[in-house]
């Protein structure tokens, strides 16, 4: 163990203090206690995958109310914050890959946004330890654990997202502990019952919201609801934005649960449209009062509201730091950064091309 | 360091922000399999085109212009790694050499290997030693950025052409003394077309006691006491001063020669005899007139003189000079634009005569602003035909484009101080010796007093130094109205 190295930061730039750190550590001391566990030799290939921000997948059959709910911009001063986090695959090892994971929390707050980007974390995966490093990580922050990896064993390639979603609904928890009359805005949707989203899990950070009279609002930057067999994005009626559209009868399958009533919002004349999900627990009026302050205080171009869409920008990884990674565990842990050969370019030459198709 | 590229004589290589690379400076690019190394000198500095950085720039700036607030818990310290491969830089670098085999080519023709070629840098003693610039009669030019000197030696300013040439104030005559100083430490003859009559007081200390150059520096001062006797020049020499300087016809030119024969027949070859010899004239109106206002030039230059006790024998203060070494300094100052023109012409043709005759072995010529008196044409001439009679011409000057083309393309040695005008160092990148890049890469960048020097005293090699402080009394500095207020102001 060389954790003596690294120092934990005692404190944490959320509006109010009391801020548990526990799960920042136990990041930390997993992503080394992995890193430490590469032996050499070793070899990364240098290809990346493209990195992930978790959206909500789910299919179901629901209906639009066509008769648009007004909006009226609500200028009373207001938090909005928001969260993001990111995963990067940074390579494969031989018995594994190496991935990094990101979080941010930007707010507004007379009229200033800021933000706390948390990490990178950088973990080495293998087949070996994804259990155990998981685990360890669930039950560092959460009081008690819910089984989920025991429930649907991930592959390698999903713990990076595992990952990431256990970053994202910490932050998540933190964030509604500690903002009181705020708009908090997630990115996604409020679907629980997933293996990496329990359903006690999501309802303990809507109540924490509840307590502190905020308002969760989630936004999904893409969804596969359908209406009619039409995405529900795409179903906009002739009349004059800002509007929310209402949803009934969502099935969704047995397993999974909707914490949140579903509305597609059109907040600007421009053409975009996304899904919407609002705490159900929240009475009617208060909901549209949340969303009539997110319009009076942020803004929202292209329909998207600024501080999540900053979250988002802030916990990207850019490629500079993606090689500052590399660069970092190669100082650090000795990770040789080797090309591994392309067997698709290898084999069939300029035929063969991976990710790339023409139309 | 890592070598990226290779395009034609252009080295592209990586740098990171430890490794602290300017430009100016050598790199030694090592491929031990093929026991060569490249010898590369940095000519620029870039910033590596690293992906994301533009992501990671834009996205800290998101708030209306404003640096958006914000903490980074970064628990991993990945932030140094980050900047560090932001601050990656790429040096552009121009091949100057081959090492192989405990020798210097100036091949640049092979490749040497990019993940295994071991980049270094090199220091300027190294380089100097690898290059053997210095010889047995050295001459500190000043230090280069490395603390080490620049040392070049006196025998490749010997029999070469050299231009020192810098925007105002930065520092050309400064090293223009330092080499004839030397010059005349090493017993050469040195003559200097003083301009700003800032050379004379070479032979004081800057607290203005005798240096060991006072008895070696010679002050000529036109109509003071630098005066000729008309009885002493000859023919040549006058026709010269005719027609390059006062720009006499070629009919006028002749009827001049007969007049001058026929008085030194008479033995009557004074200001006087010539005088009245070309107002009794019998010849068209014209040439009288023409000779007439030549005349009056003469006699107003205070130049000529009828008494041979005031006349000066430079030829005695040439050979002073020539034994133990010495600097004839004609003092340029407060003359006219044409008694300039005929006193440099008298010198220019005596000198000739002189080295002609065997009376003096060589000279090295110091022209400041060469321009402001003679021909571009004529220096064309002295260029190529004097050298071969001993006269080793430096030009110093301030405008770049005043010297002709055809004296770049000839120019052994250029001292090169900093140029911001694109046009002034597209004239100075024509010498034969230099490569554009390099001229207007590195001379744009230079600060005061630092010098390029680029030829053959650094054999092909360019090198930025600053010239070093040289211990005697400076009358160059240019006199301030301001310096005056600001000293009483504090009064």
């Amino acid at each position: 163990m060389v954790i003596e190295q690294y120092t934990i930061t005692n404190k944490y730039n959320f509006p109010q203090p009391n801020i548990d750190t526990i799960l920042p550590q136990r990041f930390l001391e997993q992503s080394i206690n992995s890193l430490n566990q590469v032996q050499h030799p070793l070899q990364l290939n240098h290809t990346t995958t493209p990195q992930f921000s978790t959206f909500n997948q789910n299919q179901s059959n629901l209906q639009i109310k066509q008769t648009p709910i007004t909006l009226k911009p609500n200028r009373q001063e207001t938090i909005i914050a928001a969260i993001d986090t990111s995963t990067i695959k940074i390579g494969e090892t031989t018995k594994g890959i190496i991935t990094a994971v990101r979080g941010a929390t930007t707010w507004l707050q007379n009229h200033t946004y800021k933000y706390t980007r948390l990490g990178p974390f950088i973990f080495h995966i293998t087949e070996d330890n994804k259990k155990e490093l998981y685990n360890t990580l669930e039950r560092s922050y959460f009081s008690k654990t819910f089984g989920s990896y025991n429930q649907i064993n991930p592959t390698l390639l999903q713990m990076p997202t595992r990952i990431s979603n256990l970053l994202e609904r910490w932050l998540q928890t933190m964030l509604t502990k500690t903002i009181k009359n705020g708009v908090l805005l997630f990115d996604g949707s409020l679907t629980a019952g997933t293996p990496e989203t329990p359903t006690v899990r999501l309802n303990e950070i809507l109540s924490n919201a509840r307590k502190n009279c905020s308002t969760v609002l989630a936004f999904s930057k893409a969804t596969t609801l359908r209406s009619n067999g039409i995405l529900i994005t795409e179903q906009l009626p002739k009349y004059d934005p800002p509007y929310l559209l209402e949803t009934e009868w969502i099935k969704p399958n047995s397993q999974m649960r909707l914490l949140g009533d579903v509305y597609v919002a059109r907040l600007n004349r421009s053409n975009f449209a996304f899904r919407l999900d609002i705490d159900r627990e929240i009475e009617s009026t208060e909901r549209i009062d949340a969303v009539n302050k997110l319009l009076g205080n942020d803004l929202y171009t292209q329909s998207y509201p600024e501080t999540l869409r900053l979250s988002h920008i802030l916990c990207t990884f850019t490629a500079n730091e993606v090689l500052a990674i590399k660069h970092f565990i190669n100082r650090k842990h000795g990770i040789q950064i080797i090309n591994r050969p392309d067997m698709h370019r290898l084999l069939f030459g300029s035929f063969g091309f991976r990710g790339e198709a023409y139309a | 360091m890592k070598l990226y590229k290779k395009e034609g004589n252009i080295l592209q290589v990586i740098s990171f922000p430890t490794e602290n690379v300017e430009k100016g400076d050598y790199l030694l690019v090592e491929d031990l399999e093929a026991a060569k190394a490249l010898i590369a000198q940095v000519i620029d500095v870039q910033f590596a085109a690293v992906p994301g950085v533009l992501e990671e720039l834009l996205r800290t700036l998101p708030d209306g212009g404003e640096p958006i607030q914000g903490e980074d818990i970064d628990l991993m310290e990945i932030a140094p790694h980050i900047t560090y491969i932001q601050d990656a830089s790429l040096l552009v670098c121009k091949i100057r050499a081959t090492f192989e085999n405990e020798m210097l080519s100036p091949s640049s023709s092979w490749l040497p290997s990019r993940s295994q070629s071991i980049i270094k840098k090199l220091s300027t003693p190294m380089l100097m030693k690898l290059a053997r610039i210095e010889g047995n009669l050295p001459i500190i030019i000043g230090g280069t950025k490395d603390t080490s000197l620049l040392t070049i030696d006196a025998s490749a300013i010997d029999g070469t052409l050299n231009i020192i040439t810098g925007k105002k104030g930065c520092g050309k005559s400064h090293l223009s003394k330092l080499l004839m100083v030397n010059l005349v430490g090493y017993k050469a003859t040195v003559v200097i077309f003083d301009l700003n009559g800032e050379y004379s007081s070479l032979g004081m200390t800057s607290d203005g006691k005798r240096n060991i150059y006072h008895d070696k520096i010679h002050t000529l001062t036109p109509s003071q006491n630098f005066k000729v006797a008309l009885d002493q020049l000859p023919l040549n020499t006058v026709m010269g001063i005719l027609v390059n300087a006062l720009h006499l016809p070629g009919t006028s030119a002749r009827e001049f020669r007969r007049l001058w024969k026929s008085l030194k027949e008479r033995g009557k070859l004074n200001m006087q005899e010539l005088g009245e010899a070309i107002r009794d004239l019998n010849c068209n109106q014209h040439v009288r007139d023409a000779l007439a206002s030549r005349f009056h030039s003469f006699v107003n230059s205070g130049f000529f003189t009828d008494c041979i006790g005031e006349a000066t024998l430079l030829d005695e203060t040439f050979f002073k000079a020539k034994d133990q070494g010495g600097a004839i300094v004609i003092n340029l100052k407060n003359t006219s634009n044409i008694d300039r023109q005929i006193v440099v012409e008298y010198v220019l043709g005596k000198l000739v005569d002189s080295l002609s005759n065997w009376k003096l072995r060589a000279v090295f010529l110091f022209a400041e602003e060469a321009h402001l008196y003679l021909k571009e044409t004529y220096w064309d001439d002295i260029v190529t035909r004097m050298r071969h009679y001993g006269i080793f011409t430096t030009f110093i000057t301030n405008q770049p484009d005043t010297i002709q083309e055809t004296i770049y393309r000839q120019a052994d040695n250029i001292f090169l101080f900093n140029f911001t005008n694109e046009h002034d160092l597209d004239v100075v990148s024509r010498a034969a010796r230099v490569d554009a890049e390099t001229v207007r890469s590195i001379a744009r960048d230079l600060p005061p007093h630092h010098c390029l020097t680029l030829g053959k005293v650094v054999s092909d090699f360019p090198i930025v130094a600053k010239v070093r402080r040289l211990d005697v009394k400076t009358m160059g500095e240019t006199r301030l109205f301001f310096t005056n207020h600001k000293a009483q102001s504090c009064n």
